[in-house]
């Protein structure tokens, strides 16, 4: 059981504002994920929950607890860091049991207890070994299983990925989503990929500046992004964002050419398109000069400019025999796939 | 390559000229100490039959008894320097306590000549009624050895990445156990290096130890400097005495010398 209620949480050092007045509830079991760019605010919203970073206001609650003034030790919770920060002279099964010598437990119990998580987490032939005779991945699988001991309310996570290569950082996210849906310990992970975010949350916080800029499911943040920052954040390649005039369901990019798309909305307006919304067809006459295709295997990444302005697509590598760099190809897309913003606040057009 | 060949041979003239400066004195007190005061008159005499005269005339001295004092007041010198030390270079390297200006301020003591301090600690001593004490002459030593203790360790702690101390907060143990138990294990060879290195300092010091324990619980530098009488100075003893004092600190530094280099660079515990 553990819940996490941050109500009107604020961070400043000085003038400098870091985290601003966040209200965020955290369900017992959830995965959340906080995502944003570096500096807004994410890492410094989980070390206030860890207690290692004291609030400049507001209230964090664990379990129903006010919690603001505790000591991280009496909060319950367990954290990764970035860096993994294992104990470089202890084993690893001192390691993994180093939580239980502050609840007193006798050592035996602690060692042994250690190396059963060790041995669910493949790491029992390792039990002797000190952190740095370890690789980035078993150092990681080390640092979840000394969060795992503890059994605590609520995991922490700062980054725990970005320190290792592409191939374990895919192998390892499905671990710890495995580990966490296991053991349905709420859990609260930061991190700045979004593509990590998508596939480990069940709940997004898009982060901005210290605010947060859009709360919800991965699809919902993906297919609803509620503003431009939001759109162009999450999904990679990011999405088009083309500026033009809507009337009478008809959009005219500024570059002159026009697509229909349906909204009752009038006048100036951001529209925004998945790359894999935009389908371009070779055409000698098209708008879209193709500057670059990157194959991906199955997909083909296709970089165009239209009227100055650079557009992305994503298509199947199959259709691509004809769209080649330096050629012509006009742009289409399905009337509901456009995402409308408003050009002045930035916000989504309903 | 004759370009490197002569650097190389250059290096090596250094070198030896520097074991020539250094080792010299030292062969030469050592041969000192096994001559009798007749062959002292023939420096040059290098083969001789050895005689421990001087040996038993500076052990029946009560020359052990003085390097016995100057071993406590070392000892417990650092031991308090050890403490405070590295708790006072921790919070400096992880709070930033005091600012720069302590970080690198901490050494300006150092820039005082001890004639200032010692009258004012000789003051205090009578004041007390300790002096001729082994107690004032701990509390001088500490004035200078406490600050480069605590300077030396600075670098070593920096390079403690801060997430170690978090981690072990957030693991369930206070601020001080989380330093105990996680922080200070990973600077033992740096508090090893600082703590020869300052026993060595308190050890070598005379001026203090001079004007504050100057006869009955006189220290080995006071007991050497005894050998210089008003009949002249007994070479062969005061020979014997050195290497007392000498061959610990030569030992010590054997094991410090790379430590105290990684400690004037600035710590370089690797992780």
């Amino acid at each position: 059981m553990g819940t996490v209620n941050l109500q009107g949480v604020h961070k400043a050092f000085g003038t400098t504002t870091i985290v601003e007045h966040l209200d965020l509830d955290f369900p017992d079991g959830s995965f959340t994920v906080l995502v944003g760019p570096s500096g807004c605010g994410k890492s410094t919203t989980l070390r206030m929950i860890a207690g290692l970073e004291p609030v400049t206001s507001g209230t964090i609650l664990i379990n129903d607890q006010d919690v603001t003034d505790c000591e991280p030790r009496d909060r319950n919770v367990a954290m990764v860091f970035q860096n993994y920060a294992l104990y470089p002279h202890l084993t690893v099964a001192e390691n993994i049991a180093f939580p239980l010598r502050a609840t007193k437990a006798p050592r035996e119990l602690a060692l042994r207890r250690a190396g059963e998580i060790a041995e669910s987490l493949g790491l029992a032939h390792l039990l002797k070994r000190k952190p740095k005779e370890l690789s980035g991945g078993q150092q990681q699988r080390v640092a979840i299983g000394r969060a795992i001991i503890r059994e605590p309310a609520v995991f922490l996570f700062d980054e725990p990925l970005s320190n290792l290569d592409a191939k374990l950082r895919v192998e390892t996210r499905s671990e710890l989503l495995a580990i966490q849906k296991r053991l349905g310990v709420t859990s609260i992970y930061v991190t700045h990929d979004q593509e990590e975010a998508m596939t480990l949350s069940d709940r997004m916080v898009v982060m901005k500046e210290g605010k947060i800029a859009q709360v919800g499911t991965p699809s919902e943040v993906y297919s609803k992004p509620n503003s431009v920052f939001v759109a162009t954040f999450v999904g990679s390649p990011k999405m088009n964002i083309l500026e033009g005039n809507l009337h009478a369901n008809v959009f005219t990019h500024a570059s002159g050419e026009s697509w229909t798309v349906q909204s009752p909305h009038e006048g100036e307006i951001l529209v925004g398109l998945r790359p894999e919304d935009v389908a371009p067809t070779p055409d000698p006459l098209g708008n879209a000069s193709i500057e670059q295709v990157e194959l991906l295997g199955p997909r083909a990444v296709v970089t165009m400019t239209v009227g100055g302005q650079k557009v992305v697509s994503v298509v199947d590598a199959a259709k691509m025999t004809s769209i080649t760099p330096g050629t012509k190809a006009k742009i289409d897309f399905s009337p509901d796939v456009a995402h409308l913003f408003d050009p002045k606040t930035k916000l989504r057009i309903p | 390559m004759t370009r490197q060949r002569f650097l190389s041979s250059l290096r090596g003239i250094f070198l030896l000229t520097a074991l020539v400066v250094v080792g010299f004195p030292l062969v030469w007190v050592t041969l000192a100490s096994f001559k009798t005061p007749a062959q002292l008159n023939d420096p040059s005499l290098i083969f001789f039959g050895p005689s421990l005269i001087n040996w038993t005339h500076v052990l029946e001295g009560g020359i052990l008894q003085a390097a016995g004092r100057s071993a406590l007041v070392a000892g417990i010198t650092v031991i308090i320097s050890a403490v405070a030390g590295s708790t006072a270079a921790y919070v400096i390297s992880s709070y930033k306590a005091g600012g720069t200006v302590t970080r690198f301020g901490i050494l300006a003591a150092q820039v005082l000549p001890p004639a200032v301090l010692v009258f004012p600690f000789l003051t205090l001593a009578y004041v007390v009624r300790v002096n001729d004490s082994l107690i004032p002459l701990i509390f001088a030593h500490l004035s200078f050895v406490l600050p480069v203790v605590t300077w030396f360790l600075i670098g070593f702690f920096d390079s403690v990445p801060k997430s170690l101390e978090e981690q072990a907060r957030v693991d369930g143990f206070t601020r001080f156990k989380a330093f105990m138990l996680v922080v200070l294990p990973q600077v033992y060879p740096g508090l090893g290096a600082a703590i020869i290195f300052g026993f060595t300092l308190s050890w070598n010091d005379m001026f203090y130890g001079l004007i504050l324990t100057p006869s009955k619980s006189a220290i080995l530098p006071v007991a050497i400097a005894g050998f210089n009488t008003f009949r002249g100075v007994e070479l062969g003893s005061m020979s014997a005495a050195i290497l007392v004092a000498v061959v610990p600190v030569v030992i010590a530094s054997f094991f410090i010398q790379k430590r105290l280099v990684q400690g004037i660079s600035g710590g370089a515990v690797k992780f």
